[in-house]
């Protein structure tokens, strides 16, 4: 018997001062997808948080079980532990990631709020009603082929291979509960998303910057990415803007 | 909003390189913790109250819950403790002590502290009725609790807690007590067993039949009187908390301090 957490998807602590980042990774992933952007966070001296979702980083029918509201929880888990370290907070969400640190800042205005990939439009899909009831006989959809520029960063890739059906009508409902709160989120916002983003595509962001009620926002996109702009070949880029923009929002790191 | 119930959040209090990972009950909530998590606090250590699956949301929840969820849960708590500290105690209540239990045979800690344990889960009847449960909780998803055994009745006004048993979750329940049970003679790490003659859900007899199955040679068996089954927070909690740090003193060698001869 050993741990239920696959290697490579534990959740990760790097305490440096007291100003704090939570880190909050997306749809079938682990918070292997958010460690490097912690890890940069922290050589700069702010202490980081990467939470793991309820039903990630186990096995794929113990997502199909979780509910948004599960993956919601696990992200507050993460938030109120780093409040017994730091006093000062930066939201930094991937994708789904992002969605839920829009429901945290809702909730309690942080310091700042990264969104990065993040969707807002549900795909107008006539099979979207069909997910839940379809979902115990058709219980997976396939994932598509890679589309990396960077293929090295796909071999720390932790996710899982396939999405549960049930679960896609759970993000469905999560990307329309995240929009519909976006005017009354506040903080100060960073928007970033990949113009090559195939899977969650940049009109996204565009959403994102016209709805969010926050007085100061920022969109910076890239190019040369995918989807996973924490993993791809703009990963530096993407984590100096988040770096610059904690010191900006939260500021110096002691 | 807020998914969490108020005052169910899980906590973390920084200290030293030796970290206290405290696990809650059933159907509880970390606040079943705090207290005693404060207590370790306060003489150094570094400290995590975990919120397990589906506690301290909603009770419909529950009905997710299986083994598996709850070990994530805190195996989740593990690794983010490790960010602060070297070795990790892992101490639980009830669920929690078994749960501290399981972990304590899968993972590298440093000791255990099972409070209020239970060696058979309500009656033995339960067990036999495992296989019908699923389907009995869509016909009837929850079921009255038993009266409170509080001591200090004035407990019972702040305790954290869904209101009602959730059946399908009660065969989860068996099903990670089984492999606790299974697991027990793999622990290689000392264990201290916690419980109290006022218990009414696990009184001391199941603490000794789970103390008798141990194979550790360093293993405690301390009971107390004056107490409910949370034993972390009725009449007798400053002496609980003071055998966990006493615990956690003499296992992980740290705060160092003058050399004791004798062991509690």
């Amino acid at each position: 018997m050993s741990a239920v957490i696959l290697p490579g998807a534990e959740p990760f602590l790097f305490r440096r001062g007291p100003v704090g980042c939570l880190l909050v990774h997306g749809f079938t992933a682990a918070p292997q997808e958010m460690v490097r952007l912690g890890a940069h966070l922290a050589n700069h001296g702010y202490t980081a948080l990467g939470v793991r979702l309820a039903g990630h980083g186990t096995s794929l029918d113990d997502l199909a079980r979780t509910r948004w509201t599960d993956w919601l929880a696990s992200a507050q888990d993460g938030l109120d532990l780093l409040h017994g370290l730091c006093d000062r907070i930066v939201l930094l969400g991937l994708s789904m990631g992002g969605l839920l640190s829009i429901l945290l800042a809702e909730a309690e205005p942080p310091a700042g709020l990264v969104l990065m990939s993040t969707p807002t439009l549900v795909p107008p899909n006539r099979l979207r009603p069909l997910l839940r009831p379809a979902s115990p006989i058709y219980r997976r959809i396939p994932k598509g082929p890679p589309d990396w520029f960077d293929p090295s960063a796909a071999a720390e890739r932790v996710a899982y291979a396939a999405y549960p059906t049930r679960s896609m009508a759970e993000v469905a409902d999560l990307i329309e509960i995240a929009r519909a709160a976006l005017p009354r989120v506040q903080a100060p916002a960073l928007v970033i998303h990949s113009l090559n983003d195939d899977f969650v595509v940049p009109a996204n962001a565009q959403t994102l910057m016209a709805e969010l009620g926050s007085r100061h926002k920022r969109l910076l996109v890239v190019e040369g990415s995918n989807h996973l702009v924490t993993l791809d070949a703009q990963r530096q880029t993407v984590f100096d803007a988040a770096l610059a923009f904690v010191r900006r929002t939260a500021g110096p790191a002691r | 909003m807020s998914v969490i119930v108020p005052r169910g959040e899980a906590f973390l209090r920084p200290g030293g390189p030796v970290g206290c990972l405290v696990i809650h009950g059933f159907t509880g909530a970390p606040a079943e913790m705090r207290w005693f998590g404060e207590q370790l606090a306060g003489r150094g250590y570094s400290v995590l109250g975990v919120r397990l699956f589906a506690h301290a949301t909603q009770l419909e929840d529950m009905r997710r819950a299986r083994p598996q969820d709850w070990l994530a849960s805190v195996e989740d708590g593990y690794h983010l403790l490790r960010g602060l500290s070297e070795s990790i105690v892992v101490l639980g209540l009830s669920l929690g002590g078994i749960l501290a239990l399981h972990t304590a045979s899968r993972l590298p800690v440093a000791g255990v502290v099972a409070m209020s344990t239970p060696y058979v889960i309500k009656s033995p009847w339960l067990r036999r009725l495992r296989p019908l449960l699923p389907a009995l909780s869509a016909v009837i998803p929850t079921m009255a609790k038993d009266a409170p055994d509080w001591r200090d009745p004035e407990l019972a006004r702040d305790h954290v807690e869904y209101a009602a048993n959730p059946v399908r979750a009660a065969a989860t329940l068996l099903d990670v007590h089984a492999e606790m049970l299974a697991g027990l003679p793999r622990i290689r790490v000392p264990v201290l067993l916690m419980a109290s003659h006022g218990d009414d859900t696990a009184p001391p007899a199941h603490s000794r039949a789970i103390f008798e199955r141990l194979t550790t040679t360093d293993k405690e068996l301390l009971l107390v009187e004056n107490s409910g089954h949370v034993i972390t927070r009725d009449r007798e909690r400053q002496r609980v908390a003071e055998a966990a740090a006493a615990f956690t003193r003499r296992v992980t060698g740290w705060p160092a301090g003058p050399k004791r001869k004798a062991r509690r």
